[in-house]
């Protein structure tokens, strides 16, 4: 009995060794080469918490959690934490290597001038298919029609998954309206709404985690999900050897771009080893590994030489300029704007 | 009920229990990253396990946790159970049925919350206290259905005796209702080893579980890796029982 | 004087435990019902401080927002509905295996009680992604149901992603805490009732239904309280089986947490579900305690 009390002592204890790096992220988003080759270079030890989602990460912040250092949010969950004050303003003078980022993606809304945050990598929110279940259907790989047009549905029904979030899915549906995914005017909404409703019967779940898995397995055949999973998808189908091929195209009319961005939180234990985290993770080598290991869309020219060709020639990876045209990133929406989208989701789930 | 009759019954219950657990441990031999269908067979997510120190330490600290949750909360609740049971309280059974009427996310916010306002680091601490209160009323519940309907005259019978009462519920009412109180620590133990929600949000940093690691692969892929070291913990944690059950004497399993 | 100061002895520490850290923070959140959300999340603050002074900044919209529309009670109805299902099927299965392992000689019991719980050391997730290669298209079970509903002509059912998938799940993840009350019930039940019950000519499904149910009730008391009131909140299950119907209450609070920030709306929804719950729970357990005053 005592020695169970003397190890709960042990472990209540605060265990904030010396140079320790807290990094929060998402699950699977730093190779882990990476990882070593910086702890070896600061002569620290990094460690590391997982989110799967922004919401989860922007909950326990709002709750009070503290002892990060650095966080990866995304585009709209930073201008969240930007306008809560949440975050460290970056010293320039000790990321250097900030030079290494393309400018399309720097001096964002979210965070004008870059004061707080820095691209990381990114995604684009797009369709995954089983080609050759496409072609057998005679279904079409480059509109948003096919998850959202009855006769194109029919075709495939039962087969199809949507992502689990109101904002993507709502942008999807904009977009294929032919609005922008950041319009927020109600009666574009309630479109948007029927759109979605009217396809719904045809879907076979509303997905966000395991689709990559049911695409993989030849389960499902048509995806609305993230092309850093499609990618993974598409390497997984290959080594397993299967009969089919996946593929994954952004769609004529647009769609999302996801950038995710480093931060620093206000409340940093250690800003000195963050600051050098980042300047780390913008040196072009050290940010190519993570493209090279998930397929994710990197916004750092240094980077480029060191990227495998084929992921740096895919146009859904790499969107060339016509197609940078047509993404958008998502904003973050006003209190009262939420609460109307989310009535509408509600309507759209249980219905 | 005819006896066949039962332990037909029972057995079909167990298959359905088992069910699963069979397509669990078999994929973990798996030779695909995914858990969606067979390949063939691999020892290799045993040894991937094996150098992950992240997913080793959280099983570690799941298994930490567990135990001494379910060990405090066995002890508060056999208390709680004993004083429904014994005394017409009025407001603990509210207490004790509360917890498990509350959805988790609600506990775990506002578990958060408490926490910091109290200035608690979060850690692995801050998860053990969680899983007390959550599970105290699981235990509790146990607990008092066992006693209801106990014979009372049997502790009288010792006190009258001579035995006091404290010597009363130890050597009469403690082994005869000893079944509800393994029944109720396994049950919190179960409880505690597999939470998520709750853990979640009261984890502070570098206190991962395994349910969190686990859940953070989840849209990434949750390889045969997590087959393995489920695998692994089940037989560890059946192990642990089977050595503390020999070593522990027969009086306490109300023989 | 000694019995007053036992009852403390006995119900204080857990009494305290649970006022500290369970009663206070939950006021926490009932207090949070009643507050704005904060702009970006979370919530806004109880005192709002302007030239007059501090004004108490609370609101009933929450709940006004929860009696505005019918969809959120009917989604209730719902969740009670799956709930119910889901308790009356682990009853159903969890009964006669609690009475084998009660029934069996007592050097196995242990063991077999173990076998009940061990796979639910294994992890959650694990568990449901199982059920999944199970219940999915490719699966042998799969095939052989439609195989067979194939031979009436019935087109090929889904069991994935379906309500079906989700309180066939709900039940699984439910059982042990229905077998293992019901067990510490029947474990302790004299088998000399049972003879007796036989000497005086009563046949096996008399001796079951007049002697051995009713003295199990506290335990299947114990089993419902267990498996119906956790269920109600539950939203693991639906998310990742529930396709596109199958959403319980639970899902919508966890939306209410995270996607939409509007932590005083899921509070509110939180404490709507509670205070249901336990009407339910205390109703019934009135009518119990009306009806089993004369069993033992």
């Amino acid at each position: 009995m005592s020695r169970l009390f003397f190890l709960l002592c042990l472990v209540a204890m605060p265990v904030f060794a010396a140079d320790e790096l807290h990094l929060y992220n998402w699950n699977n988003y730093i190779a882990p080469e990476t990882v070593d080759r910086f702890e070896a270079y600061c002569k620290c030890k990094v460690v590391q918490d997982y989110y799967s989602d922004n919401e989860e990460l922007l909950a326990k912040l709002a709750a009070g959690a503290k002892g990060y250092d650095i966080l990866v949010p995304t585009g709209n969950a930073l201008a969240s934490l930007v306008r809560q004050g949440a975050l460290l303003p970056l010293d320039k003078k000790l990321i250097p290597n900030l030079k290494n980022i393309n400018p399309a993606y720097l001096n964002t809304p979210f965070d004008p001038g870059n004061r707080y945050s820095v691209p990381y990598a990114y995604t684009v929110t797009l369709i995954g298919y089983n080609v050759e279940k496409m072609k057998q259907l005679g279904l079409p790989t480059d509109t948003w029609a096919v998850i959202f047009d009855p006769k194109y549905l029919a075709r495939v029904k039962g087969r199809v998954t949507v992502l689990d979030s109101q904002r993507e899915l709502m942008a999807a549906a904009l977009k294929y309206l032919g609005y922008s995914a950041n319009d927020t005017v109600e009666a574009h909404w309630e479109r948007a709404e029927q759109v979605i409703l009217r396809a719904k019967p045809y879907w076979a779940a509303f997905n966000s985690s395991s689709y990559i898995k049911e695409l993989t397995v030849g389960n499902i055949w048509l995806v609305h999900g993230y092309s850093n999973d499609m990618f993974q998808a598409q390497s997984d189908a290959k080594a397993a050897k299967r009969k089919f091929t996946i593929g994954f195209s952004i769609p004529r009319e647009g769609a999302v771009l996801a950038l995710d961005n480093m931060v620093i939180h206000k409340y940093a234990p250690r800003p000195d080893l963050a600051h050098r985290f980042i300047n780390f993770m913008l040196d072009g080598k050290n940010s190519s590994e993570l493209t090279n290991m998930i397929g994710s869309g990197n916004p750092n020219l240094a980077a480029l030489k060191y990227i495998n060709p084929e992921i740096a020639s895919n146009p859904a990876i790499f969107p060339g300029k016509d197609e940078l045209g047509k993404l958008e990133m998502l904003q973050d929406l006003s209190m009262e704007q939420r609460r109307v989208l989310n009535r509408l989701w509600i309507k759209i789930k249980i219905e | 009920m005819s006896k066949k009759l039962l332990a037909v019954s029972g057995i079909a219950v167990y298959a359905f229990l088992y069910l699963p657990l069979v397509v669990v441990v078999a994929y973990s031999f798996n030779n695909s990253k995914l858990n969606a269908e067979w390949v063939g067979f691999t020892w290799h997510w045993y040894r991937v396990l094996l150098s992950d120190d992240t997913m080793l330490k959280a099983a570690g600290n799941s298994l930490l946790i567990a135990l001494t949750a379910s060990l405090a909360s066995t002890v508060l609740g056999t208390m709680a159970g004993y004083a429904l049971y014994r005394y017409k309280l009025k407001l603990l059974p509210v207490l004790v049925m509360a917890p498990l009427a509350i959805p988790e996310i609600l506990v775990g916010v506002s578990l958060l919350i408490f926490f910091v306002a109290i200035n608690l680091t979060l850690g692995l601490l801050s998860i053990m206290l969680s899983h007390i209160a959550f599970c105290v009323g699981f235990v509790a519940i146990v607990v008092r259905s066992r006693l209801s309907g106990m014979d009372e005259s049997l502790p009288e019978a010792a006190r009258d005796l001579g035995a006091t009462p404290f010597q009363a519920f130890r050597l009469v009412t403690l082994p005869l209702i000893a079944p509800g109180i393994i029944a109720g620590a396994l049950l919190a133990f179960t409880l505690s080893i597999d939470d998520f929600v709750i853990t979640f949000f009261t984890a502070g940093v570098g206190a991962s579980t395994l349910p969190l690691q686990i859940y953070s692969m989840i849209k990434i892929a949750v390889t045969p890796e997590v087959n393995a070291i489920s695998t692994l913990l089940m037989l560890l944690t059946l192990f642990l029982i089977v050595v503390a059950s020999r070593l522990s004497p027969d009086s306490i399993r109300g023989r | 004087m000694a019995k007053n100061f036992g009852k403390w002895l006995i119900s204080g520490p857990p009494v305290l435990y649970l006022v500290v850290f369970f009663v206070i923070p939950t006021c926490i959140m009932v207090l949070a019902s009643f507050r704005y959300a904060g702009e970006y999340g979370g919530l806004a603050p109880v005192l709002l401080h302007d030239a007059s002074g501090a004004h108490l900044n609370l609101t009933l919209e929450s709940y006004q927002e929860f009696f505005s529309d019918f969809i959120y009670s009917w989604l209730f109805i719902k969740t009670l509905i799956y709930a119910l299902v889901t308790t009356f099927f682990c009853l159903l299965m969890a009964y006669p295996l609690a009475l084998l392992i009660a029934r069996s000689a007592s050097k196995y019991r242990d063991l077999l009680v173990l076998l009940v719980i061990l796979p639910f050391w294994s992890n959650f997730l694990i568990r449901i992604y199982a059920w999944m290669i199970l219940l999915g298209p490719q699966s042998a079970f799969s095939a052989a149901l439609n195989g067979f509903l194939g031979i009436f002509g019935v087109g090929p059912v889904r069991l994935l992603f379906t309500p079906f998938a989700v309180v066939l799940c709900l039940i699984y993840v439910q059982l042990p805490f229905m077998v293992l009350p019901l067990y510490a019930n029947l474990e302790k039940h004299d088998p000399a009732l049972l003879d007796a019950a036989q000497d005086l000519g009563a046949n096996g499904w008399q001796r079951f239904w007049r002697v051995t149910f009713p003295l199990s009730l506290p335990g299947i008391y114990a089993g419902i309280a267990l498996v119906f009131v956790p269920v109600l909140g539950i939203f693991a299950v639906p998310d990742i089986l529930g396709g596109t119907r199958g959403i319980m209450i639970g899902n919508l609070i966890k939306q209410e947490f995270l996607e939409a920030r509007d932590w005083p709306f899921g509070s509110a929804l939180s404490i709507m579900l509670t205070i249901g719950a336990m009407i339910i729970v205390g109703g019934a357990a009135l009518v119990a305690g009306r009806r089993g005053k004369g069993n033992v």
